[in-house]
C-alpha cells in the first residue's frame, strides 16, 4: 500500500513563490494518471508543518483561530496553515498544492492574488493606505457599485459583511420607526446580536444555538421563518401587522450549504413588503458580483430596497458595503440622524482592490465562463456521486455551487441538515488528500473564479469519484 | 491685502509622489519666515478640486463620506479630499500639504506609508492578500500582541474597533452571565447598538441624542456615568447588584477630546469590579500601542481582564482585537460557544502591517520621542493660547494629545462641551490654511508619529500663534 508522500505531493509540490501556468497541465496529468492507475487508495497528506503551527496557534488565539469555521471541527482532521494561494490554487506550508472552491469564502472571483489587482494595490500603498478622510477612490469605487447594482443608489463603505449587516439593519429601524426583523433560518448575516438567531455558517456548522452573550432583548424583535416558507412569512405579517422594520434574506443561501429561492419566492416576498410598508434587504455578501454583475437582483429581476454587500467587493482586502434607495440611505450620518462610523471604511488600498475587481468582472465573458465550468463541476461531482451510490443533490449558479450528501432536494436549513455530514467530513479529507481544498463544512458554499480551468474541474471530478469510491 | 495662493502654498507644494525630507526643512524655514513678515492675514487655501470631488461625493455616498466626522460638519468649510500621504504629511487633491495631527485617526504612529511596512506588504501581497484560512503570520502579530499587552494572554483578530468592542461585549456578557454593562458618558467604542448611548466621537461630534434605528431594548441594558466619577459608578453598583457583566472605558480618552483619568480613577474601577465579578474592559483601540508599547495598561500599571484593540495594530489596514484572560477568551468559539467571525479576520496582509509596525515601535526611544515632541506641541499651542488672550486647556501623553477652547479643568464630557467649538472651527479652519490638518471635531484627541520633526511642531506652534492672533 503506497503511499504517495513521494511521488504524489511531490508530484504537485511547486516553490511557494512560483506561479501555476497552463504548462504544468500536461505534468499534472500525468500524475493524476499515475495515481489512477495504481489504487483508489487513500493517499496521505504530510501536514507536519500545519500541525506544528496550528498547536501553536491554540495558545495564540480562541480555538487556533480567528474564524470558526477554519478549525474544521465538523471535518475533523488537521487544520491545514496556508502559505500562498495565486489563481485558482493555495499552498500549504507543508508544501502541498490544492484546487481551492473556498476562495478565500467568495473575494477571490477573478482569482488569487491577481496580476493586475497586485500592480494597482502596489501603486496605492506608496501613497498611503488609510487617510482617514475624503479620497476620490472611494467615489470611483461608489461609482462602479452604483452602477452595478440595480437597488443601489447611494452607498456607505463599512470593513466587512457583518459591519454592512449592522448598518442595514439600523438603517432599516430608522426609516420605518418600527423594530422587528424577519430573518430565515440558515442564513447568516454577521455576528450582530440581533441575528444571531437560527443563523447559518459557522453557529450551524458547530451546531450552536444561539450564542450566550446575547441578551434576550437584543433579539426578541427577531422573527424567523423557514427559508422558501412564503406561508410562514404571511402568517408573521399577520400576527405582527405594522410592526415589521425589514425582511432579510440570502436571495440565493450560501451560508447553510448552497440553497436556492423556489421560483416566486423571492418575488412574493417582494409584493408583501412592499404591501406593509417593509423593507426588502438582500444580503448580497455572498451572491453580489458572483451570480451577475448586478447580483442576485439582477439575475432574480427583483429589486430590494437595501442591499449589503462584502467579500468580492473588497478584492481581497476587508470592505463592505450597505446602499439602497437614496431616500433611505440619505438617513445616515452625517446626511442624517442614523449613526454609523469607520476608522478605516473607504481607506485608498481596499478601495483600489474592489475597483480592479469590480473591472476585471465588466469584461465579456465573465459569467458564461463562472456558468459553464461551476457546471461541469457539479454535474460531474453528482454523476459521480449517483455512479458511486451515494444520495446527492446540488447545485449552481454562475459562480456559486454546493452539493449535500443526500437525496434531497433541499429547500431550507431543515431539509440540509439531512446531509450526512460524518461522509461530507470523509469526502473532504479524502479531496484534501487528493489536492481539492472544499470547506470544511457541509454548511457553506463553494465557489469558483475565473482562474478555474476546465482542467482543473477535470481534476477535481476525477479525484471525487476516487474518493466517492471509497467512503 | 495679498492672498498667498500664488506663494503661500506653492511654496509648499510637493509633487504628489516626492517624499519629504529632512534638507526641506531650510526651504520650509524660509517660507514661514516670509509669511511671518508680511502679515497675519488670512492665508487663502485653494480647494477647488476637493470641492468638485466632494460635491460628487455626496450624490454617491451619504453625507459624503463613509465616516461622518469626515465631513467637517461641525467646523465647516470645504472638506479636503487627499490624494497622498507620508510620514508626517498628507497632500490634497489641489496639491496643498499639511502637517498631520490627526495621523488616520491613530494608525499611523510610525509615519504614513513607512517604507519598510511597504516592502514587507509588497512582498505579502504577491503570496496572496486573503486565505479564509490559518496563516503562519496571524501567530506572529498574536505572539507580538501578547507579549506587549499585559492583559492579554490570548487575542482574537477582527476588522475593527467596533467589531472587537462588539466580541468583547458578547463575551464579557457569556463570561459572566450578566447583561448589564457600564460605559462613561462621551466614551465611544464603536457603533454596536448597546454602545450608541451617550457616545463620544462622530455621534458627539454631530450632536447626535441616541441613534433612531436603535431599538429601546438594545440599550436598556446600558448603564452610565459621568467619566471619573467613582462615586456615580458605585452608586450603579449598588443599584445593580450582581448584574454588571463589565465596566467599560477609554483608560485615557480620545473620544470626547483628550481627557485623562483622575490618579486612582482606574484603581478604584479596578477594585469595584474585582469586587462585584464584574470584568472591567478597557478599550485601547486609541491608547493601544500609543501610551505605551503596552497601552495604557502598561502606563497606569492597571491590569483590565479584556481589552480591545485597532488603529495601530493593523498598521494602516483594517484591524482590530479583543484579548484577556486565557479562561474568558477561551469561551470564544471554536474553542467556546460564544460566537463572532469574520471572513477576512488575520488575513495575510492585515497581519504584515501590523507585524511591522509594532516591530518598529519595539526600538528603543520611541516612547520617549513621542512624549518630547507631543509635549513640546501642546505646551507650545497652550503657551500661544495664554499670550494671545485665549482660554485654553490641554495636555497629552506619550503621542496623544488633546486641547480645548475652555479654562478647564476637563474630567469629562460636560467640561469637554464647554469648549467654544466655535472658535474651534475657526481654529481649525485657520491652521488648515497655515498647512496644518486636525481632526475637524472638538471632540477628537490629536495624534503624533515618529516621523513629526521637531521642525514639524515648530512650525505647527509658529502657525498656531498666528491663528490665534487673529480668531
Amino acid at each position: 500500500m503506497a503511499t504517495f508522500t513521494g511521488v504524489g505531493s511531490h508530484s504537485s509540490l511547486l516553490p511557494v513563490s512560483a506561479k501555476p501556468s497552463r504548462t504544468r497541465s500536461g505534468h499534472r496529468r500525468a500524475s493524476v494518471l499515475v495515481r489512477n492507475a495504481i489504487s483508489v487508495e487513500k493517499k496521505s497528506l504530510k501536514l507536519d508543518k500545519s500541525e506544528e503551527i496550528f498547536t501553536a496557534a491554540k495558545e495564540l488565539l480562541p480555538g487556533g483561530v480567528n474564524s470558526p469555521v477554519r478549525a474544521f471541527r465538523s471535518v475533523g482532521g488537521q487544520p491545514i496553515v496556508f502559505d500562498s494561494v495565486k489563481g485558482s490554487r493555495m499552498w500549504d506550508v507543508d508544501g502541498n498544492e490544492y484546487i481551492d472552491y473556498v476562495g478565500s469564502w467568495g473575494p477571490a472571483i477573478i482569482g488569487h492574488a491577481d496580476d493586475k489587482v497586485n500592480a494597482a494595490l502596489i501603486e496605492t500603498l506608496k501613497k498611503g493606505t488609510s487617510f482617514g478622510a475624503p479620497c476620490l477612490l472611494e467615489n470611483t469605487l461608489a461609482e462602479a457599485v452604483i452602477a452595478a447594482v440595480p437597488s443601489v443608489e447611494m452607498v456607505r463603505f463599512v470593513n466587512s459583511g457583518t459591519e454592512a449587516c449592522m448598518g442595514a439593519l439600523r438603517l432599516a429601524r430608522a426609516f420605518t420607526s418600527r423594530e422587528k426583523i424577519i430573518k430565515f433560518e440558515g442564513c447568516y448575516h454577521g455576528h450582530a446580536d440581533p441575528f444571531l438567531v437560527k443563523a447559518g455558517s459557522g453557529v450551524a456548522t458547530l451546531g450552536l444555538p444561539d450564542s450566550p452573550g446575547v441578551p434576550k432583548a437584543a433579539t426578541s424583535e427577531t422573527l424567523t421563518a423557514p427559508y422558501n416558507d412564503i406561508d410562514a412569512v404571511k402568517l408573521l405579517f399577520k400576527s405582527n401587522k405594522g410592526e415589521i422594520a425589514a425582511v432579510i434574506l440570502e436571495p440565493v443561501v450560501g451560508n447553510a450549504g448552497f440553497i436556492t429561492p423556489k421560483p416566486d419566492f423571492l418575488n412574493a416576498l417582494r409584493e408583501i413588503t412592499k404591501e406593509n410598508g417593509t423593507l426588502l434587504i438582500f444580503d448580497e455578501v455572498m451572491t453580489g458580483f458572483r451570480l451577475a454583475y448586478g447580483g442576485a437582483q439582477e439575475y432574480f429581476n427583483i429589486t430590494p430596497d437595501l442591499t449589503t454587500m462584502g467579500k468580492v467587493i473588497g478584492g481581497g482586502l476587508p470592505v463592505g458595503a450597505y446602499g439602497g434607495r437614496r431616500e433611505i440611505m440619505e438617513m445616515v450620518a452625517p446626511a442624517g440622524p442614523m449613526y454609523q462610523a469607520g476608522t478605516l471604511s473607504g481607506n485608498p488600498l481596499a478601495m483600489t482592490a474592489g475597483i480592479h475587481t469590480l473591472k476585471r468582472l465588466t469584461e465579456p465573458g465573465c459569467y458564461e465562463y463562472l456558468d459553464n465550468i461551476t457546471g461541469q463541476l457539479v454535474n460531474g461531482i453528482l454523476d459521480a456521486g449517483k455512479r458511486t451510490g451515494h444520495e446527492m443533490c446540488g447545485g449552481h449558479i454562475r459562480g456559486m455551487f454546493g452539493f449535500f450528501f443526500t437525496s434531497g432536494p433541499v429547500y431550507n436549513f431543515e431539509d440540509a441538515k439531512k446531509s450526512d455530514t460524518g461522509k461530507f467530513a470523509r469526502f473532504h479529507r479524502g479531496m484534501l488528500e487528493e489536492g481539492v481544498y472544499f470547506a470544511p463544512s457541509q454548511f457553506e458554499a463553494g465557489f469558483t473564479s475565473l482562474a478555474h480551468t476546465s482542467k482543473d474541474i477535470e481534476l477535481t471530478v476525477e479525484a471525487a469519484e476516487k474518493v466517492l469510491k471509497r467512503i
